[in-house]
């Protein structure tokens, strides 16, 4: 059974990893939604040599294990001198796996624009850049909320996987307490608990987004 | 005065445009007229480039133009076959976003430019709705309305008629005949023929990438058996 005493007891620590949970998943985000949107319309664009690049690169993030990449940058890359606090690894390395995601989702939202509308923006005038920014990318986005808000909820559950590199997020406390404890039943319902409302809560306001930006489609 | 001059576009050794050459002053409408294949769209895009000619010459009153910077002058306009409005916006900000980014318009300005143009076209009331509420005619006015915020001196429409109903013909026709009326140089590519006789136009037969045969369309309707490839084309397509 689930000691509720044990579970509200270790609950100040659990919310404690919790919210290093959530700075690891907004900050990777972050970082996979910029690199994301950069490597689409790179691979969208006409350089073929840049696209071949953007191709390496997702091929490797996409298809080796997330739990590899964070081993990798957490033991080897200190060896060719390149050190970061496990807080700061985690995020870069699960944002530069999101990243490579992202970037595949922004290439099918960019291929969703009609090439009408671009050759419209050139005959009007619209710089390349401005194309991008005021025509390409609201609508690429916009397509692919659901696709990103999928990625986003993935990320919040993979923040977990920083625990293996000692960084201190919920998995790890909850990995601690029950280690004292011997009670991973309570122990392991609340962390799971914790995950849940974050992530039903990210579903959420996804779902308010996407009912928000859809307003140009109602008829 | 719009001058082409020996027009040519190969694509894949097929010849689109074969050394094609035509002019249209202040005022004029310029149909090009065909059946689908002969080069008359390629010439509109080549103007606006968005085709590259593989030889020819455009000048504009007699000086020639850089057609790769054409777009940045705005003396060209284009009003596509299917619109090619920016969906993700409202009526009014598919005008506004082009007074404000390109013509470099402060918003209160722009939007004051934009409900103008949108009550010329009578769109005024449909301001705020998205491209996705409008009908093909509306949506044809607000192309109309968002390549005149740039002013350009020549127009081009691509196939106006195709994406729409029959029953808006006149409608279109008389919205192509102001914009020559207001003193633009306005170029037409269509296989429509119902078009021809509500404009005053200058008719250009299209075949296998050059003009087969052309006459105004006063002079063609007064004496249809002097243009026999035109009356072949035009009675052919009320027969269809």
């Amino acid at each position: 059974m689930v000691d509720y005493q044990l579970l509200i007891r270790s609950l100040p620590k659990l919310l404690q990893g919790a919210l290093v949970s959530i700075q690891i998943a907004a900050l990777s985000c972050t970082i996979g939604i910029t690199l994301g949107i950069i490597l689409g319309l790179v691979q969208s664009g006409k350089n073929k040599f840049l696209r071949i690049l953007v191709g390496i690169y997702v091929t490797i993030f996409r298809g080796t294990p997330m739990l590899i990449q964070l081993t990798f940058a957490f033991f080897v890359l200190p060896e060719i001198g390149i050190t970061l606090p496990a807080f700061w690894t985690a995020i870069v390395t699960i944002g530069l796996n999101s990243g490579a995601y992202v970037s595949q989702i922004i290439r099918s939202g960019i291929k969703s624009v009609s090439k009408g509308q671009l050759e419209a923006a050139q005959v009007l005038g619209f710089s390349k850049m401005q194309t991008t920014r005021y025509i390409l990318l609201p609508q690429a986005i916009r397509t692919v909320v659901p696709a990103l808000g999928n990625e986003f909820i993935t990320l919040v559950k993979d923040s977990s996987l920083a625990s293996t590199i000692t960084v201190i997020e919920l998995t790890k406390v909850g990995q601690r307490i029950q280690s004292t404890t011997f009670d991973a039943l309570t122990i392991y319902t609340g962390v799971a608990l914790i995950y849940l409302l974050m992530t039903s809560t990210l579903s959420f306001v996804i779902a308010k987004v996407e009912k928000r930006i859809s307003k140009h489609v109602e008829n | 005065m719009l001058k082409i001059e020996n027009l040519t576009k190969i694509f894949n050794d097929k010849i689109i445009l074969d050394n094609i050459s035509l002019q249209a002053e202040k005022g004029d409408i310029a149909v090009l007229l065909g059946p689908s294949g002969t080069g008359k769209s390629t010439l509109l895009r080549i103007l606006n480039n968005l085709e590259k000619p593989n030889a020819g010459t455009i000048y504009f009153n007699n000086k020639k133009i850089n057609i790769e910077t054409v777009n940045r002058t705005h003396l060209i306009g284009m009003v596509f076959q299917q619109f090619n409005l920016f969906e993700h916006l409202t009526v009014e900000q598919n005008v506004t976003l082009v007074l404000e980014k390109v013509i470099k318009k402060n918003n209160k300005n722009a939007k004051k430019i934009a409900l103008d143009l949108l009550k010329h076209y009578g769109l005024a009331d449909k301001a705020q709705k998205f491209v996705s509420q409008l009908s093909g005619g509306q949506k044809q006015r607000l192309a109309i309305a968002r390549t005149m915020a740039v002013k350009p001196k020549i127009i081009c429409l691509d196939e106006p008629t195709s994406a729409l109903d029959p029953l808006l013909t006149t409608h279109v026709a008389n919205n192509i005949q102001s914009l020559a009326d207001e003193g633009h140089i306005v170029l037409v590519a269509t296989h429509d023929t119902s078009l021809l006789e509500r404009l005053n136009c200058t008719i250009y037969l299209m075949g296998k990438g050059n003009i087969t045969e052309s006459a105004t369309s006063v002079e063609f309707f007064k004496n249809k058996k002097a243009y026999p490839l035109i009356d072949t084309f035009v009675s052919g397509h009320i027969e269809d």
